[in-house]
């Protein structure tokens, strides 16, 4: 699922698909309109535009792994991680494997991948997001959920496909 | 595919700054027909609006457009309009930074395909019986009005209570405080006024008014040349972002070295260092540590409401080290208030290791850590120079267990190593909402009356509720939702049962209502909010954006902040609500003949906002003796041309020309009758917990301490209807220590109640280290679980203030957390690493 559409062709969209499950549990629902779901052919539009490529072997992530890649091009830094548990939008064993840009969505830093917190961590304003609950803030200046790499598995390999939520620098996730 | 649209050079361009908290950051908004794409801006810097080459990844700290700074606006005409606001890297303030909050200005804008098309677009009125009805201004006001007349008629003025927001930024500034308090004080003379966050009408820091200090004295460039910044119960990273993360933190690294030295010379520059005073472990904590190496960051974990001990051993400390300011003393205090100051609060009479072992057990806290604040703040840094120490102080201490001691006891360290009126140093409230007060003086007296109190007694027959929303945030709360809901009743009922009736009869119906025990309760506000729900009459207002407002921040910035969208239907400015209320009020004066009263409400025709800011204007003279708001001889034409860097307040006439005041007390004045400021001393050292606080302390396990998080602002008025934000918090969250969670069979995000003699709420649990056992904080003002209900109604008798953070309670798990917040982060919120 996506929080892909133009904006401005969903006048609701500010709400991506995480908020917009979340919110409808709660006190927002009576604000949200069932329009503002993505539509079946925003996912599919999202598929066409970006390059698929393979970031490694499935059975080569180890509990713990991370690895450094760039996507969707070599001037966006990511990350793949394989966290100890079943993250939200994770792939593989128990869901756990998700990749997220590097780019803090505050002032555009590298971002620390802390292991053993499980947390990716700005050294530059601190910002804080959390690659369980799909890049959510946990705290800091940022100005949206670090945006999230869509993987899957295909021969074996685990291959980015796709953005969720717009790359820090960069008006247009392919630029 | 994400994307964000372009402002195209052509773009309208409007200048403003952020509607949330006192740091008050500038913002460009760039504003757009929404149309044909190739009518956006494009990627080369030639053809959008920032200059910008966006066909490249842009490096670190440059103009992103986040999709979260983007909206699309209606104008009334039905003309949609592009909306991006970024954060304007030309402003001193933010120097091109956004936080979180402010991010996200434009998803607060109200947009009628969005969330925010919950906003009030119509004056509503509780005319039937299981909710409000649209009604009309005509309609509302002169029901209103007419209420308001027979009430002041027949029981006086002050059965008409009020709270209203008294603040900047974003529903306030100069423009609408000017307005309610000419209404409220001129025009009906109540003294049952209340200011937004508490029972009564009251500085929140008296001891420092007392004092002759002001309660923002310094610039923000102060905490650049410190030699060591003091926080006392704030956590600037979450509450005042921008001012710990463009002015502290560089100082802490290092890099403000070279303005040291062209502002001091040779004057020896040390390692900044930071003490916080905090009895958690905040983010501001952390991200001090990474920014100035833990060897300068000195954390004193104190136990609730030991402040004072802390404060005054301190005091104690650099005076029998012999590091205090003599000549400042000499020349720019009171001598006489220095000598019982000592007496009192510093107890001379006892030995030094006696009064600081005694405030260590207190505080909770080693002896040590407190003489190394000691000698952090006053030691001198080498060749006898001074330390030039910054302190700043909130809610720990304004809120704390009295709120004039602890006020005191700051200010008193402050005059004693004489941080006050110099660069580099200042003792100043870090703030909450921006400033913007202008209006004529409050009838009542000192201390003042308790309004919540009046509402539970039934000794209000009109309340009316502006900008705020008590219900979530007063103390005991319950309480006041009850009153408005029993006492609100009898009169709902009158309002149905007359209705189509003419005015005259509804009025009567109501008179008998209020007669038995009833209160005509109204709300003014940009949603419909909690206490609104329980108003007989809505007052939709408009909003940031929505109208020009002036205000000031933490170092009384004034700017304007310009109208750049239309408010939603029939809202409007709230000067503009009470002009229509006092002009009808005039109108049924005059047909009465009473034209004492009717002339209590004259002169409301304002023809726009910046009439209203020049008429509030002429509460000031410029003559270098205006209080520290003054902004004598400004006008809009001249805050457009400052742009976000705007002016200082207060402003003086030099050769007829405004300017602007850098920091206050730098020519030695203070307010007080000599000029010379005063010490304020306590009747003892360490004053313990009132009777009703030691018992609520003693029956129950866990302290509730209480404040606010970085994600939202206030109540979520705006932010619990914007997904991004809702998201985070969408219900409170009760810090805990894990060991305590753990005990209580407790796990990260379980729903827990939290019961005591006051009231019960509900939280998620987030077991967190950067609580000590025993300590607990809850997320305040949460629209799903108000800690006020919680928090007892004992105030500070010196000021009426409430210690909101005095909260003791149990704590028991009801079961696994809300479904609602199953995705909810429960990781650390104070990692810097």
């Amino acid at each position: 699922m996506s929080r892909e559409d133009d904006p401005r062709a969903r006048p609701t969209s500010r709400l991506n698909r995480r908020d917009f499950l979340a919110a409808s549990g709660g006190v927002a629902a009576g604000a949200v309109v069932a329009s503002a779901l993505p539509s079946g052919s925003a996912v599919a539009a999202q598929a066409k535009d970006y390059p698929v490529i393979d970031i490694a072997a499935l059975d080569e992530l180890a509990p713990g792994t991370e690895m450094a890649f760039e996507y969707p091009d070599v001037n966006s830094p990511a990350v793949l991680v394989r966290l100890q548990g079943a993250a939200e939008g994770g792939i593989g064993p128990d869901n756990s494997i998700v990749a997220f840009s590097l780019l803090c969505t505050h002032k555009g830093c590298p971002l620390n991948y802390l292991a053993d917190r499980q947390m990716l961590v700005c050294p530059c304003h601190w910002s804080s997001f959390d690659p369980a609950k799909g890049g959510r803030i946990i705290i800091g200046q940022a100005s949206q959920s670090l945006p999230q790499i869509a993987l899957k598995v295909e021969g074996g390999m685990v291959q980015a496909h796709g953005v969720e939520g717009l790359i820090y620098g960069r008006h247009t996730n392919i630029l | 595919m994400a994307k964000v649209s372009l402002p195209p050079k052509h773009a309208e361009r409007f200048d403003t700054v952020c509607q949330f908290c006192i740091v008050g950051c500038g913002y460009k908004v760039f504003k757009w027909p929404e149309g044909p794409k190739d009518k956006d801006g494009g990627a080369a810097p030639a053809d959008n609006a920032l200059g910008v080459d966006y066909r490249q990844q842009l490096d670190a700290d440059a103009d992103w457009i986040s999709p979260n700074m983007q909206s699309v606006v209606t104008n009334k005409d039905g003309s949609r309009h592009n909306v991006t606001i970024v954060p304007d890297k030309a402003c001193l303030v933010n120097a091109g930074m956004a936080s979180v909050r402010g991010a996200g200005l434009a998803q607060t804008l109200y947009r009628p395909d969005g969330p925010t098309k919950v906003r009030l677009s119509k004056p509503l009125l509780a005319t039937s019986a299981d909710g409000h009805e649209d009604s009309s201004w005509d309609e509302t006001v002169d029901l209103g009005a007419r209420i308001i007349k027979a009430v002041i008629d027949r029981w006086g003025p002050d059965a008409v209570g009020m709270k209203f927001f008294d603040h900047g930024g974003g529903g306030g500034g100069f423009e609408n405080n000017w307005a309610v308090g000419r209404f409220f004080f001129e025009g009906v003379g109540t003294r049952r006024c209340s200011i937004h966050n508490r029972p009564a009408y009251n500085s929140e820091v008296h001891a420092a008014g007392d004092a002759g200090l002001t309660a923002l004295t310094n610039a923000y460039v102060d905490a650049e040349l410190a030699d060591t910044i003091m926080i006392v119960g704030a956590n600037p990273y979450e509450t005042q972002t921008n001012y710990f993360l463009a002015h502290m933190v560089p100082n802490l690294q290092g890099v403000t070295e070279t303005l040291k030295q062209s502002t001091f010379g040779d004057e020896p520059r040390p390692p900044a260092r930071m003490i916080i005073v905090d009895p958690r472990r905040t983010m501001t904590v952390s991200a001090a540590e990474a920014a100035a190496g833990k060897e300068n960051v000195l954390h004193l974990q104190i136990e609730p409401g030991t402040d004072i001990p802390l404060l005054n051993a301190i005091a104690r400390i650099v005076l029998d080290s012999r590091w205090h300011d003599i000549a400042f003393m000499r020349e720019r205090t009171e001598w006489q208030s220095f000598e019982a100051y000592q007496r009192a609060s510093l107890g001379v009479d006892r030995p030094l290791d006696e009064f600081v072992d005694e405030a260590a057990a207190l505080c909770g806290v080693p002896a040590s850590d407190i003489r190394r604040a000691a000698e952090w703040i006053a030691e001198p840094k080498g060749r006898g120079i001074r330390r030039r120490s910054l302190l700043h102080y909130e809610k720990g201490l304004i809120w704390g267990l009295k709120n004039y001691e602890n006020i005191a006891a700051i200010v008193g360290l402050a005059l004693m190593t004489g941080n006050v009126g110099k660069p580099g140093t200042g003792c100043s409230r870090l703030g909450g909402h921006q400033e913007g007060y202008v209006r004529p003086p409050y009838p009542g007296g000192r201390p003042a009356l308790n309004v919540d109190e009046a509402v539970r007694r039934g000794e209000a027959k009109v309340f009316w509720i502006g900008g705020c929303n008590p219900v979530l945030t007063t103390l005991r709360a319950e309480s006041i939702e009850a009153a408005l809901i029993e006492r609100g009743k009898p009169v709902r009922d009158a309002l149905v049962g007359s209705r189509g009736q003419p005015i005259g009869a509804r009025v009567a119906a109501v008179v008998e209502a209020l007669k038995a025990g009833g209160m005509f309760v109204m709300a003014q506000d940009l949603y419909m909010t909690k206490s609104a729900e329980h108003a007989h009459a809505v007052l939709p207002a408009a909003g940031w954006g929505e109208m020009n407002l002036t205000s000031i921040n933490g170092e009384r910035r004034l700017r304007l902040y310009q109208r750049f969208m239309d408010p939603p239907g029939d809202a409007t400015p709230d000067w503009a609500i009470m002009g229509k209320f006092a002009r009808r009020l005039h109108q049924l004066y005059s047909e009465d003949r009473n034209p004492l009263m009717a002339s209590r409400f004259l002169d409301y025709d304002w023809k726009d906002d910046e009439a209203v800011f020049i008429d509030a204007r002429y509460s000031f003279k410029g003559d270098g003796n205006d209080a520290p708001e003054g902004y004598a001889g400004i006008t809009y034409d001249l805050l457009k041309r400052l742009g976000n860097n705007g002016i200082q307040t207060p402003v003086r006439f030099v050769n007829r020309v405004p300017v602007g005041t850098v920091r206050m007390h730098e020519d030695g004045k203070f307010y007080t009758s000599s000029g010379k400021a005063k010490f304020i001393p306590s009747p003892r050292p360490w004053p313990g917990y009132a009777a009703s606080v030691a018992r609520q302390r003693e029956s129950f396990r866990f302290w509730i301490n209480n404040g606010r998080v970085n994600h939202v602002w206030q109540t979520l008025y705006h932010h619990r209807h914007i997904g991004f934000y809702q998201d985070r918090f969408p219900v409170p969250i009760l810090e805990m220590h894990p060991d305590d969670a753990a005990e209580l069979g407790i796990a990260p995000g379980d729903r827990v109640e939290i019961v005591n003699d006051v009231g019960r709420v509900e939280a998620m649990a987030y077991p967190t280290d950067a609580v000590k056992l025993g300590h607990c904080f809850m997320m305040f003002g949460h629209p799903r679980g108000s800690v006020g209900d919680l928090v007892s109604d004992h105030v500070d008798p010196m000021t009426t203030i409430p210690y909101y953070k005095g909260a003791w309670a149990d704590i028991t798990r009801i079961g696994p957390g809300a479904e609602l917040a199953a995705n909810v982060p429960l990781g650390p919120r104070n990692v810097a690493e």
